[in-house]
């Protein structure tokens, strides 16, 4: 095998794609950890605990069932040598985030 | 091939969408491999927030028998604060790191290190002062 084609389909040594591919993964448990210990809150907090879990595993699933597509179009993006910012997905994230953040001071606060 | 490889469009270039043209205005397009880096520091700094998400609410399900109310609550909604707070601040640092990349301008200091520094350090303070007094 010649060291291109190793190098996966986008030819790029230093493997960006897969490498960030990989850091969505790691989101994603970081959500699913999250939503678990959400489910912590129930007996205390109540069924709007559901909403918070809701929201943290709407995002892991959300992110999860992109992986296929966002590494196909980062892999083509670096053949290309021209890639724009996925910027969807950067402020849905960040939305994500702040929602639950914003939800669990509520309930917090609330309780 | 694709249309923007054809002469007649070589002028103009492929759309990039409305949210894309309004927050990320001008420049060219850097590196793939920046941007793919740049992500990658923005999802970093998402699993930092959501670890203090989750210590937040660690704290305030788990600890009843050992912290004082006050004291629970105010650590809990501290660390959710700084979570949130983490959260919108990653993707603000990410736009303004694009968008210097755009420009081939130096990269803006990072202003959520001193913020995650700054609460830690508060959130530290607060369980010293309530095992001294306690």
């Amino acid at each position: 095998m010649d060291s291109s084609r190793s190098a996966g389909s986008h030819g790029d040594p230093g493997l960006q794609p897969e490498r960030t591919t990989l850091a969505w993964g790691r989101t994603v448990l970081a959500l699913v950890t999250v939503s678990a210990i959400f489910l912590r809150w129930l007996p205390r907090h109540g069924l709007p605990i559901l909403l918070l879990f809701a929201v943290s595993a709407a995002a892991a699933l959300a992110i999860y069932a992109t992986q296929r597509r966002r590494y196909t179009a980062r892999s083509r993006g670096l053949s290309k040598e021209r890639l724009d910012a996925d910027i969807t997905a950067v402020l849905w994230t960040a939305y994500a985030g702040v929602a639950l953040g914003g939800l669990g001071i509520a309930v917090v606060l609330a309780g | 091939m694709t249309n923007s490889d054809q002469p007649a469009n070589a002028g103009t270039p492929p759309s990039r969408g409305k949210i894309a043209e309004r927050l990320l205005p001008g420049g060219e397009e850097p590196d793939p491999r920046f941007t793919l880096a740049n992500e990658r520091t923005f999802l970093a700094w998402i699993r930092t927030s959501l670890a203090l998400l989750a210590g937040g609410i660690a704290i305030e399900a788990f600890t009843s028998d050992l912290f004082l109310e006050p004291v629970r609550k105010g650590l809990a909604v501290v660390l959710l604060l700084l979570g949130m707070l983490l959260s919108a601040g990653s993707a603000v640092r990410w736009v303004r790191v694009e968008r210097s990349m755009r420009n081939k301008a130096p990269l803006p200091l990072p202003l959520i290190v001193p913020l995650l520094a700054g609460a830690g350090a508060v959130a530290a303070a607060v369980v010293l002062i309530f095992i001294l007094w306690r």
